[in-house]
């Protein structure tokens, strides 16, 4: 992780800037077929809030309400998920949820839910322990079929689905934004994931971008 | 094999690990006298030909614990519970 020491007046401030869960090995560009449109297109979502919210005993209903509240969302009783303002809810178990935010950032996420959550939830920041990689793309369907026993037909998998699996051995949180598929993964398997990604996407032609 | 996960739905049995009984009660007691009760609980188990309830852990799901009625001989799932139900 490249740390950028600044030099100011009367001591150093370190700005610690996050790096890539595949860096160092995947590297942007075109991967397997060569010709026509790309029919897988992969990126990272980089430095999203990413958090765990775990009701705390017989405080359900009550967390339900705060969220409500103060994000507009219906926390789901299953593996979906329910957007609200600026964060993604996903039910990853009875009483579990993951939180997803572009506009919170990191650990701003984790410590605006856990501020407004005190008492009533657990929190745990999750956003330097995931990756998330967005799949998108005409066969991004058949691309995750190749790792993943979770049907993903659109008449099944509504925008907006979730599921705690296992693509290729390896422990993922899936859900579906619009036609797109974010696959958060624990980051020290990112090389495991991009090799089988590479891999799978090749006969359909894989376009890696760096980030979203 | 596949079990009906009452939260994640139907998956493969890669994702699930067996843990043992569901019936058996820890005894009350820790007195001396309770001695033949414990013997029961930590080492004797049924080993019925027919319908059994198990534990079973969903590791690659959601993480609960499922009371599972199998059919020991069909291996035909009758039934999955959240093992926390009314908890």
């Amino acid at each position: 992780m490249p740390i950028l020491s600044i030099r100011k007046e009367g001591g150093s401030v370190s700005n610690l800037e996050s790096t890539s869960a595949l860096h160092g090995f995947a590297t942007p560009g075109r991967y397997g077929k060569r010709d026509g449109e790309a029919g897988v297109t992969a990126s990272e979502r980089k430095n999203l809030g990413l958090a765990t919210v775990v009701a705390r005993k017989g405080q359900e209903a009550a967390l339900k309400t705060a969220i409500q509240g103060a994000y507009g969302a219906d926390l789901p009783d299953g593996s979906r998920s329910a957007v609200g303002k600026g964060v993604r809810f996903i039910g990853i178990g009875p009483g579990q949820w993951f939180a997803v935010s572009e506009s919170l950032a990191n650990e701003a996420l984790a410590d605006e839910l856990a501020t407004k959550l005190q008492g009533i939830a657990s929190v745990a920041d999750h956003s330097s322990g995931r990756a998330v990689m967005r799949i998108e793309g005409p066969a991004a369907r058949d691309v995750l079929a190749k790792g993943l026993m979770i049907d993903l037909d659109p008449r099944v998998f509504v925008d907006g689905a979730a599921a705690t699996s296992t693509l290729s051995h390896m422990g993922v949180l899936l859900w579906r934004d619009g036609n797109a598929y974010d696959v958060a993964l624990f980051r020290s398997v990112g090389g495991s994931f991009w090799g089988w990604l590479r891999d799978s996407g090749a006969a359909f032609g894989l376009e890696f971008v760096t980030t979203s | 094999m596949r079990i009906n996960c009452p939260y994640c739905g139907a998956r493969g049995l890669e994702e699930f690990t067996y843990r043992g009984d569901a019936t058996v009660k820890r005894p009350e007691s820790i007195e001396e006298s309770a001695r033949d009760a414990w013997v029961d609980y930590v080492y004797l188990r049924d080993n019925p030909a027919g319908l059994h309830k198990e534990l079973w852990h969903h590791g690659a799901g959601c993480h609960s614990w499922l009371e599972v009625t199998r059919n020991t001989v069909t291996h035909e799932i009758t039934a999955v519970e959240l093992a926390a139900k009314g908890r």
